[in-house]
């Protein structure tokens, strides 16, 4: 397994390698093995060969992780080398599906007798005496054969290299709260945020009777989805009813939503501070709809002083669907319930809302006290 | 708990549980097996087979024992298709697992005919005259309708068949018919007849098509032959032994006296402005509920909340936003979005429903306040 940034963390370097070894030792619960680190790389062996797919399937999703392969290990020295080369080339079917090919070394090993050139020219040289019809591309080969000689003494040579996750290890960068509508964007908000190391918990808002129990499934099932990639999540579920309904029978219909919004942050404020989390994270898309105007933003953002991430808010609505789609949650957020937002809807909403007008409207409102309310119809599931 | 919802399925006989432990840890035998257990274990649904079809009035044919009225639906018309110029009739407020089959034989290219319903529910006989031909090959019809209660006359449509396509093979679903309203297939021209176990109190996954002549059944998939090689598989014994009980255990005509009972005593009590008692003067065991500016899923979740449980029309349309049947007889989008189904059993009592009408109106009283600017 090759790991990302986490070269350039300097002192931190000990630290993340080993929040990365216990996230992935996580991912892979339930399953025998042994994790080692050898020097920029992390060697997972002694695995029943029989998982192996299923565990780099696994691995693939951990955040900090680049690349993974499945790799032939054994003690260095030049003889073995080219055996295992060529045995690789064999395995990858030879000159019948390859044509052309590229060895590409490393050697952290500054005591083995050759240098990475001359490796791979060399290996190159025995590749070619064994296949003839096989030609060398150094820019476009079919087939990639990496050796790479380590400083444990041993080599491993791959050929199948996979990509990972990328990013950061999941918990390096703290803990956020995402607001998880059941809609496309706040998934997709909240893997790109836990991809940058954020340990996440949610917050869904429903108003039942207004919406349906399927809605919250709905929410439960998306949290379930993105456990994939962050193993478990603590998902508060907060209902929104009597505050919108007192924001209907209150204030003006324009601002139903810039009010709705200002209480999902405060609340979302207080959870953080329970739950020490230190951000909150919101699938708003700039301009996609009235509420995610600048100026609404400017509005809800001035009842919160923590960072308020929104990762998507330069993405098109297609560029979400598309990371959606990557990471499996697109075809459970189209799924037709309704949520939070659609029931007490006006028909015009604020599109450039006032902090002054918003203040105003909101002292028709005891908003401590609808806050406590609703905080009181606080229902955790811890999502696995 | 009051459960107004009995028309997507009701609660199991507790006599069905000692069937399911008899038949599933003592006679647990494969029928098809060659023993003399298994025999025995053959013969019991034998039997169960030839008590069904008396129960139905049928004087000849064969019933097959299927997972849900889903496969008898689809067994029905599926194992109906010929390949030629024919013609398929189906009424428009046919149960999801009829009318998406109705869809889907429309996609292959078949000539597909969908019957427009009256204003009181039934199929529009008129309709159904003008559209039946030597090419029909087959009429689908529901019995009962799960979304109105409106019962069709199959007196009146077998009679259509035998004037205008003899040939035609007729089909029924009388999924909300079977053991809730009395009548007897004996003379009828009814080929096919599907029926279920769940809404009458047995347990589910388990159900029936009854069948006239199986020889111009075709099978839906194939596998060891069992139930005459119409329906492959072996047999849910504990599930048909169950199916059994809960029909021995009702009486028809009793039942159907307590449930308009039970449906007068709510109708009387729910008396509020803004609440529409929709009746289509069919099976009382249905109802419709309309509330004025409040829709049906808001009423149903809030109902819940205060322990009555109503229904949205069909469970399997429900996910999907409207109601075909109502949309067809002419309600606007606006009355149906605000309308529930509101089900009875026959084991509840006067009681019971008359508290839940109370709580209906109390609950739309509720929400009107809430929602009101």
């Amino acid at each position: 397994m090759k790991f990302g940034e986490l070269f350039l963390k300097g002192r931190n370097r000990h630290d993340f390698i080993s929040l990365l070894k216990t996230n992935i030792l996580k991912k892979l619960r339930g399953f025998d093995c042994h994790l080692v680190e050898t020097q920029g790389r992390l060697v997972l062996s002694d695995y029943i060969e029989d998982f192996e797919n299923e565990i780099i399937e696994r691995i693939q999703t951990v955040f900090g992780l680049i690349g993974v392969a499945q790799a032939f290990e054994f003690d260095t020295n030049l003889p073995s080398i080219e055996d295992v080369v060529v045995g690789a080339v064999e395995d990858s079917g030879g000159s019948k599906s390859v044509k052309s090919f590229k060895i590409e070394t490393k050697r952290a090993d500054k005591t083995f007798e050759m240098t990475s050139m001359e490796l791979d020219k060399h290996l190159g040289e025995v590749v070619l005496d064994k296949f003839p019809k096989l030609k060398v591309d150094l820019y476009n080969p079919d087939l990639i054969i990496y050796v790479e000689v380590r400083t444990n003494k041993k080599t491993y040579v791959y050929t199948n290299l996979l990509p990972c996750a990328g990013g950061l290890p999941l918990g390096s960068a703290g803990k956020a709260m995402l607001l998880l509508s059941g809609g496309i964007d706040s998934p997709v908000a909240g893997y790109l945020m836990a991809k940058r190391g954020l340990k996440l918990e949610a917050i869904h808002f429903h108003s039942y009777p207004y919406t349906s129990v399927q809605a919250k499934e709905k929410v439960i099932e998306l949290a379930r989805l993105l456990t994939k990639y962050v193993d478990e999540i603590k998902l508060h579920i907060v209902s929104f009813t009597e505050i919108q309904e007192e924001i209907h029978k209150n204030c003006d219909a324009d601002y139903m939503i810039t009010i709705m919004r200002r209480f999902m942050m405060r609340i979302a404020k207080r959870l953080c501070e329970k739950n020490e989390a230190g951000a909150v994270v919101t699938g708003e898309s700039l301009g996609q709809v009235a509420s995610q105007t600048m100026q609404s933003m400017t509005v809800t953002n001035s009842v919160i002083d923590i960072p308020v991430f929104r990762p998507v808010v330069a993405f098109d609505k297609e560029e979400i669907m598309d990371v959606a789609r990557k990471i499996g949650t697109y075809e459970t957020s189209i799924l037709p319930y309704e949520d939070c937002c659609t029931v007490f809807l006006p028909k015009n909403p604020v599109i450039k809302p006032t902090i002054k007008r918003v203040e105003k409207l909101e002292t028709k409102l005891d908003v401590e006290g609808l806050i406590e309310k609703a905080l009181a119809t606080e229902e955790v599931i811890v999502v696995r | 708990m009051i459960y107004l919802d009995n028309a997507g399925t009701t609660k199991m006989f507790d006599e069905c549980v000692e069937v399911h432990k008899e038949f599933s840890c003592v006679d647990f035998f494969n029928p098809s097996a060659v023993t003399i257990k298994s025999m025995e274990v053959s013969k019991k649904i034998s039997e169960t087979e030839r008590f069904f079809l008396q129960k139905l009035g049928a004087s000849e044919g064969n019933v097959i024992f299927t997972g849900c009225a889903t496969e008898s639906n689809n067994l029905a018309i599926k194992g109906s298709l010929r390949t030629g110029n024919w013609e398929y009739v189906f009424s428009s407020g046919e149960h999801p697992s009829v009318f998406n089959v109705a869809k889907a034989l429309e996609m292959e290219g078949r000539k597909v005919h969908f019957v427009p319903l009256l204003k009181d529910g039934t199929v529009d006989l008129a309709a159904l005259e003008s559209v039946l031909n030597e090419r029909t090959r087959l009429i689908s019809i529901m019995h009962v309708s799960n979304e109105t209660g409106a019962i069709n006359d199959l007196k009146k449509i077998s009679a259509l068949k035998n004037r205008l396509c003899p040939k035609a093979v007729l089909h029924v679903d009388g999924v909300q018919a079977f053991m809730k309203i009395p009548f007897s297939l004996r003379g009828l021209s009814v080929d096919l007849y599907s029926f279920s176990a769940h809404k009458i109190h047995g347990p589910k996954g388990v159900a029936g098509l009854y069948v006239k002549n199986k020889t111009a059944l075709k099978e839906l998939f194939q596998g060891g032959g069992q139930q005459y090689g119409v329906r492959s598989g072996t047999e849910n014994v504990s599930g048909i032994m169950q199916f059994r009980k809960a029909v021995e255990m009702i009486d028809v005509q009793k039942n159907l006296e307590n449930v308009r009972a039970l449906k007068q005593a709510f109708n009387d009590a729910v008396s509020l402005k803004g609440i529409k008692i929709v009746d289509f003067g069919g099976s009382p065991y249905i109802e419709c509920l309309q509330f004025e500016g409040v829709k049906g899923e808001t009423m149903l979740h809030a109902l819940e909340q205060r322990g009555v449980i109503v229904g949205l029309g069909s469970a399997c349309s429900s996910k999907k936003a409207g109601n075909r049947a109502l949309e067809n007889i002419g309600f606007s989008k606006e009355e149906i979005i605000s309308s529930v189904r509101v089900s009875f059993n026959a084991y509840q009592t006067l009681e019971e429903v008359t508290l839940a009408a109370k709580i209906v109106c109390e609950t739309y009283k509720n929400i009107v306040e809430r929602v009101a600017k």
